[in-house]
């Protein structure tokens, strides 16, 4: 080697101390020359583990979008087209209808070298993207780039005409794309999956593993139920000018989600451009102030705690002061009540002299058992964590009576609604349809069977004579509560911003279902004479959407003269005869 | 390196431009060359906005190679101690700057190009130490005394670029610092106890670290553990790597980096670009080019016969060759993402500019391999 050679030339001219220093010095030069090289041999190892080794699952004509789980699914399918893995699974409603797919969708690029008459491909471009003008295509063609989109997912229809073009420059790239055939409907809860298939939010989110695994999800929906519900609840937000509303239809003998609605909602196809309030969640990550709904829970615990009839009397007539608060009636009635009356005129008073007879520490526990204080354990990920007094003193156990200071989520709600009225064991909402279809979990329970008929009783006589008289639908014996809050602003309480709901059940003697509508800052009309309560705003359309549920599923009525009809009326001998009639 | 013996100082501008090591020129264009190409097909089949800029520099650049390759490496020596100065007082400026404007702030606006003075201080660093070094004699590397003023040469400059923040200029000058004295012929124990050292400064070193640099250092540990946000960039040129597969996408075809998969395509991860369109086969082709320049320029410091040019040649071959082994081992995954240019590919006019500097004195060092300098 000539290097070599003149290297030892030039170390026989230099001398003594000098020479050996230099000598070290070509030593430690090795040494880093050899670092080099194992460097380099680490390159070659990794390189070729990366290309060839974890590169097989990567196949090159598969589009870039399904790579990421390609690679997952690489170590079990390394032969497989990769196809096959990374086709996203189906979400379908209990009824195997669509709610969202995955399809092999091409798109059009061109490469403007390889076009020789640009101005006849963009000609017959134009014809068949009637979206993009002839001039914009040309420009596109007559670029200097190798590589244009001309048009990103094209139909069938228009795959074959540019095809039939026969233009050797223009080229397709295939890829999957997520579709969602039912658009806005349902679109919180199965939620969204960004370009590269990877779940965003709702189910998509929840199941993102599941379904890339290839597995088609079925939900406990029903698209009809939902249909009805939403349309229903449109209807309302309209007439009331409403900002938004949550609506829910749950099966309360097994806790599925049959419909789940959040308006403002948003096309899932494109999430990102929606607005942030549409995109918002309200079932599972509002959490709301329900206001009387949640007396439904303070006299359950009531019944829990005090062994006592029906005719048991409340003072109503003061206003109690407690601290610096005064809680009143808004029904006020002025008189001594009986729990039914309580009840039915949706008494604050009442309901509070109730918190306090059972007692800060029982109420607490009772809600936690109801599953209302602790965050929502549910397939929708995206859940509020409950807002709940701290520290919770005797003050809140009597506002939380009545559902002041306790925010809690929709779905929870109804959850805890349909535990109460079910015979009394608690309900776990499910989303995803179980492999049984059937019953859930009996095992825990949080009312015992004797308050849950009194609770069914008392819900049944708000609907016949008292606050939810909007609600009934004739032959299917609805019960249910009527709640109005009033929403915090800026830390107070602002009369003239509420949130209406209303919950039903039917059919009451034998509960099989939930409906939940919460409507927010519905503003009073001429014909509710100005009111914007629950009883005017929620509970017509409640009875609206069990009308049409009762169609859809087909369930039959009770006929006028059966002894059905009659259910829960007995409790009409502890209502005196006042001004109840409102 | 064909031309032996008579000293080439004083020869003709031709003569010396003739002299010129032009096997190592070439293969520079080479790798250059390559870099157009990814630039290219990073702009998706287009000169603009990348590869034209590049191809500008890098001849503006390569004149400004040929000129410091010519002028005779005793100047350089003898200037040594002013550049120093001057690298310092440019970094005092855009630290200055940075503070009057918003952020972090690396670079001074010459018009024409952004320049990293940060970037120039690597060099002249290396210029620094084999200049200090050049004298030295085997007792005086053996005094502890005597490697203290080095150290200072060293931290002056590291310190001043932590404040910008930029931690992977900072490690470069570094590990590069470390190199002089290694092969300066510093004691092994100064460097085991260095290494102790730094061990040691690591989580106190930690506690100082920016919660992105923290990120960074986790998300490399274990990058699976957040794919769509830190650990993005190294899930993504793996993947992209990895498609490439052995003989590559083809020109132009790339999907990971056409659809925009791969962030900072055209600076840090172009090398991803260029193996997943050329596959195993581009991707070693373009680490044999570095290879021999590597090996040249390590030849090129072995045949100096003065230390200050020996120890300068080295250092900047190992500061070019550090550079793409950190670049490579990045983007493949081996080290965190620390923000490290591969030299002569990655669009940027700086790292382009101290490149061909680099190379520039390296050539000047080959020319003038017996130039007398002063003691």
């Amino acid at each position: 080697m000539i290097f070599s050679y003149r290297l030892r030339r030039n170390a026989v001219k230099i001398e003594g101390e000098r020479s050996s220093a230099l000598d070290l010095a070509r030593g430690r030069l090795v040494l880093m020359g050899g670092f080099f090289i194992l460097m380099y041999i680490v390159f070659a190892v990794r390189a070729f583990d990366l290309a060839v080794i974890q590169g097989r699952a990567i196949s090159a004509d598969n589009g870039a979008t399904v790579e990421l789980s390609a690679m997952e699914g690489s170590e079990d399918a390394p032969g497989t087209l990769p196809a096959d893995i990374a086709r996203r699974g189906d979400i379908t409603d209990r009824n195997g209808a669509l709610l969202a797919t995955t399809l092999r969708t091409a798109s059009l690029f061109a490469d403007p070298h390889l076009i020789s008459d640009t101005a006849r491909a963009a000609g017959g471009l134009a014809k068949i993207f009637p979206d993009i003008s002839y001039g914009e295509i040309l420009q596109k063609l007559q670029s200097d780039k190798r590589f244009v989109w001309i048009s990103r997912n094209l139909s069938p229809e228009q795959q074959y005409s540019v095809l039939e073009l026969g233009e050797p420059g223009l080229e397709f790239k295939h890829a999957y794309q997520r579709f969602y055939p039912q658009g806005a409907l349902g679109s919180h809860l199965v939620g969204y999956a960004d370009v590269d298939g990877r779940g965003l939010a709702g189910i998509e989110r929840g199941f993102n593993n599941y379904l890339n695994s290839g597995e088609t999800l079925r939900l406990s929906l029903d698209m009809r139920l939902q249909h009805a519900l939403r349309r229903e609840m449109t209807a309302v937000i309209d007439e009331f000018s409403a900002i938004g509303g949550a609506g829910l239809i749950m099966d309360v003998t097994n806790g599925d989600i049959l419909a789940g609605v959040s308006l403002p909602d948003f096309n899932p196809h494109r999430a990102g451009e929606a607005l942030e309030t549409e995109v918002f969640n309200r079932l599972t990550l509002g959490a709301y102030e329900m206001g009387s709904v949640f007396k439904i829970f303070s006299i359950a615990a009531f019944f829990e705690t005090h062994d006592v009839g029906m005719n048991t009397t409340f003072d109503t007539r003061d206003p109690i002061r407690i601290g610096r608060f005064t809680i009143r009636d808004y029904h006020a009635e002025n008189r001594i009540l009986t729990i039914p009356e309580v009840f039915m005129y949706s008494s604050n008073i009442g309901s509070a002299l109730m918190g306090r007879a059972v007692g800060t520490e029982n109420l607490q526990n009772f809600y936690e058992d109801l599953a209302l204080t602790t965050p929502l354990d549910f397939e929708v990920r995206e859940v509020a964590r409950p807002m709940v007094p701290s520290p919770w003193r005797e003050v809140n156990t009597l506002t939380a009576s009545y559902g002041h200071g306790v925010a809690t989520t929709p779905v929870q709600t109804i959850s805890a609604v349909a535990s109460v009225v079910n015979g009394g064991y608690l309900i776990k909402p499910r989303l995803v349809l179980a492999e049984d279809e059937g019953k859930a979990s009996t095992d825990v329970r949080v009312v015992s069977e004797k308050t849950s008929n009194k609770m069914r009783e008392l819900l049944r006589l708000v609907v016949t004579a008292g606050t939810g008289k909007n609600a009934d639908v004739a032959g299917y014996r609805v019960g249910g509560k009527t709640g109005t809050a009033e929403k915090i602003i800026n830390g107070r309480y602002d009369g003239n911003k509420k949130i209406s709901s209303f919950v039903g059940v039917f059919p009451m003697d034998a509960p099989r279902y939930a409906v939940f509508i919460m409507i927010d800052e519905p503003k009073g009309t001429k014909r509710t004479y100005g009111y914007a309560t629950g009883g005017w705003v929620a509970a017509p359309a409640v009875s609206r959407v069990i009308a049409s549920m009762v169609a859809i599923l087909g369930i039959p009525p009770s006929s006028p003269d059966s002894p059905e009809n009659a259910y829960g009326q007995d409790l009409k001998q502890y209502v005196s005869a006042g001004k109840g009639e409102h | 390196m064909r031309r032996v013996g008579i000293s080439q100082s004083r020869q003709s501008f031709w003569s010396k431009l003739w002299a010129l090591d032009w096997a190592l020129i070439i293969l520079i264009v080479m790798v250059a060359c390559i870099g157009f190409i990814a630039l290219y097909s990073a702009a998706e089949g287009s000169f603009s906005p990348w590869a034209s800029k590049q191809m500008a520099r890098f001849a503006v650049a390569f004149a400004g190679m040929i000129v410091i390759a010519i002028i005779d490496i005793k100047w350089w020596f003898r200037f040594t101690w002013l550049f120093y100065v001057v690298g310092l007082v440019l970094l005092l400026i855009v630290e200055i700057m940075g503070h009057i404007g918003m952020g972090a702030q690396r670079w001074i606006n010459l018009g024409f190009m952004q320049l990293q003075p940060s970037e120039l201080m690597k060099i002249v660093v290396v210029m620094a130490l084999a200049r200090y070094f050049h004298s030295a004699t085997l007792e005086d590397m053996r005094r502890i005394t005597f490697l203290i003023i080095p150290l200072v040469i060293i931290l002056l400059p590291v310190g001043l670029v932590m404040l910008q923040p930029d931690l992977g200029t900072s490690i470069m000058i570094l590990m590069v610092g470390g190199v002089m004295y290694f092969v300066a012929g510093a004691s092994i124990w100064i460097f085991i106890a260095g290494i102790a050292a730094v061990l040691g400064a690591i989580p106190i070193g930690w506690h100082f670290m920016h919660e992105y640099q923290q990120k960074r250092v986790l998300t490399f540990l274990n990058p699976e553990s957040d794919p769509l946000g830190a650990g993005y960039h190294i899930t993504q040129s793996k993947i992209a790597l990895g498609s490439g597969g052995i003989s590559g996408r083809g020109f132009l075809e790339g999907t990971q980096s056409r659809l925009n998969f791969l962030p900072e395509k055209q600076t840090d991860f172009i090398f991803t670009l260029w193996a997943e369109e050329h596959g195993l086969f581009g991707g070693a082709l373009l680490l044999g080019l570095f290879g021999l320049i590597f090996l040249y320029c390590f030849i090129i410091s072995l045949r100096c016969r003065q230390n200050y040019s020996r120890y300068l040649a080295l250092g900047l071959s190992v500061n070019i060759s550090l550079y793409v082994i950190l670049n490579i081992a990045m983007v493949m995954g081996l080290i965190p993402v620390v923000g490290i240019p591969l030299p002569l590919i990655s669009y940027g006019g700086t790292s382009m500019v101290a490149a061909l500097i680099c190379f520039g004195l390296m050539m000047s060092c080959s020319m003038h391999y017996d130039s007398k300098v002063a003691h």
